[in-house]
């Protein structure tokens, strides 16, 4: 459904971001892409929501395809029509707006305005919290309800691919567990692919069934998840506690300060 | 008792019209970051444009004034198109700079059409008065307050209850975000520039009202500025009490230091200030006015 080929992007005509690469996500899949920080994931799946002019990002060569037709060149609100919705890294719900307003914007896209009633049922369905939060302001969410209310948002659109960016950054490991089996839920029920952007390579695998590794703007490996999981490399660089341990803490502790300063 | 009802009845009349026009700063500069320093320039517009048709035309006056709002909407959307997109997220000097330009280019062609002299619209208002509650109030002022408040009951029901309402609120919050929600961010900043120059034509009709159509009535738009930044840049109920604290106060000023003179200093002249000095007053206490908000900092 969605194929990126040889893809390369360079930030400000000369930061050369992603050098080449290639990488199929089927639909109803899900795919993770995995890599350590700056490795270029983010920028991967913001060249496919054509998020690029903000950023001064351009694509110099490749393609990327989805159901058979090129979207290089598209606007952000033309990738979504096409059913393509991307949950941002660090979150960011609108949080000056309440949760229900958050989950309006969500079905923004939708031309059948009455589906918003319908949607918001599917919504509250994985994530009753929700619910009972919708007349707060989302900046008033926890870290864990935010990111349930991104991923609500997106499927408030019906999307046929949602693009995540790591979905478990600053969260508590079981909030991270719970929140990766409703994502696996809602990739079976509602019949929507996946593109998994994480560091947490763990638990990553455990839901994906497809996977690639990003490094330094290269995809240096890829295979079904059960391969990866075996693989030396991986459960060193990306299993093993200690390395992974440091850089995880780090992006917490990074985390947190953009929370505080998003709140006050 | 009844000279305290006339001040605040005054000061609300005025403060509707500062409070309009603070309404159109907030709505453009929250949603595309631009202070729009033409402001004033589009309320004396829309007044010319709404002379020409009621007095010049002859046109009934409610048709002249929903046609000047339709042309100054226009206007707001063509200076977006033809300016401001290409200028979004340049930075602030250089798009303050850009207004002040297209100020001084809005009151050039207004002078080149309508030459300088002081004109007023034909209105079924003209001198009338109403009685209420034994006291006579000027028509003019009641149907400017009456609009201005039924306008800014339908903005905030607006910025709450529709669909549009929120998307633009969303976009003004995180653009980048709202564009990975469908949102087309360039659309929104279109809706913002329309809906300024609306608030704005209207104010400048109901200003001419006031007063006359003459040039110097866009310099109302710099107070209108002061009574934005009081309410806060980003709070639309801001802009909209600030719009009137700033009436209210100046009504009081005027009323009660119009008699004092000392030497050649009249303390009536204060009345012009006022908005000004409680603005800097304001500033210094909290600095992103009552309303506002600190300004939002990724990392
Ligand atoms: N706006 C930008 N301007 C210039 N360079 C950038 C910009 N954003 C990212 N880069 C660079 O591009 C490379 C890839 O960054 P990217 O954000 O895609 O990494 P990532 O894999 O998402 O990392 P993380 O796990 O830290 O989020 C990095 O070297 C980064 O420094
Ligand atoms: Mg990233």
């Amino acid at each position: 459904m969605l194929k990126i080929t040889n893809l390369e992007t360079t930030y400000k005509d000369v930061i050369l971001a992603l050098r080449g690469i290639s990488l199929q996500v089927p639909s109803s899949k899900i795919v993770t892409l995995l890599g350590a920080n700056g490795a270029g994931k983010t920028t991967t799946i913001n060249t496919v929501s054509g998020i690029r002019k903000s950023l001064e990002l351009k694509i110099e060569d490749g393609t990327i395809e989805f159901n058979g037709e090129i979207i290089n060149e598209k606007e952000p609100s033309e990738v979504v029509s096409r059913g393509i919705l991307q949950v941002p890294e660090g979150r960011r719900v609108f949080a000056e707006l309440t949760v229900e307003e958050n989950l309006i914007i969500g079905s923004y896209s939708l031309s059948n305005k009455r589906k918003f009633v319908q949607n918001m049922d599917t919504v509250v369905g994985y994530f009753p919290i929700l619910k009972e939060r919708r007349r707060q302001p989302a900046g008033y969410l926890s870290g864990g309800e935010q990111q349930m209310l991104v991923i609500g948002r997106a499927l408030m659109a019906e999307p046929k691919l949602i693009m995540m960016d790591e979905p478990s950054l600053g969260l508590a490991p079981i909030l991270v567990r719970e929140i990766f089996r409703i994502i696996k839920r809602i990739n079976a029920a509602e019949d929507v692919a996946i593109l998994l952007v994480e560091q947490n390579a763990s638990v990553a695998l455990s839901i994906a069934h497809y996977g690639y590794v990003l490094e330094n703007g290269r995809i240096v490996m890829d295979g079904p998840s059960e391969v990866l999981r075996q693989d030396r490399d991986i459960r060193e660089f990306y299993l093993g506690l200690t390395e992974v341990g440091t850089k995880k803490s780090f992006r917490e502790v990074k985390h947190y300060k953009r929370r505080k300063r998003w709140l006050s | 008792m009844e000279k305290i009802i006339e001040i605040v009845f005054s000061g609300f009349y005025t403060g509707a019209i500062y409070a309009l026009i603070a309404l159109g700063f907030v709505l453009i500069f929250k949603s595309t970051g631009i202070l729009n320093f033409a402001q004033g320039e589009l309320c004396m517009i829309g007044a010319f444009i709404c002379y020409n048709f009621a007095t010049l035309f002859n046109w009934p006056y409610l048709l002249s004034f929903m046609t000047a709002v339709a042309i100054g909407v226009l206007v707001g959307v063509l200076i977006d198109i033809l300016i401001f997109r290409r200028m979004v997220g340049e930075p602030i000097y250089s798009t303050i700079m850009m207004t002040i330009g297209l100020a001084s280019i809005l009151t050039s062609v207004t002078g080149l059409i309508w030459g300088h002299d002081f004109f007023s619209i034909r209105s079924p208002f003209m001198g009338r008065t109403t009685a209420l509650a034994g006291m006579v109030f000027s028509r003019a002022a009641l149907w400017t307050l009456g609009v201005s408040i039924v306008l800014f009951a339908l903005f905030i029901l607006f910025f709450r209850k529709a669909r549009l309402g929120v998307a633009l609120r969303g976009t003004a919050e995180d653009a980048d975000a709202a564009g990975l929600m469908g949102i087309n961010v360039k659309k929104m900043h279109m809706v913002a520039w329309a809906l300024g120059s609306f608030v704005a034509v209207v104010a400048g009709i109901f200003l001419a009202e006031q007063s006359f159509v003459y040039s110097g009535m866009r310099h109302t738009g710099i107070k209108a500025m002061s009574a934005a930044i009081l309410g806060g840049l980003d709070s639309i109920g801001g802009a909209i009490i600030g719009g009137f604290v700033v009436g209210i106060v100046e009504s009081f000023a005027a009323s009660y230091l119009s008699g004092l003179e000392i030497g050649s200093f009249h303390f009536g002249d204060v009345k012009d200030v006022i908005a000004f000095a409680i603005m800097i007053v304001v500033l210094m206490i909290r600095p992103y006015g009552i309303f506002g908000k600190e300004k939002v900092e990724r990392v």
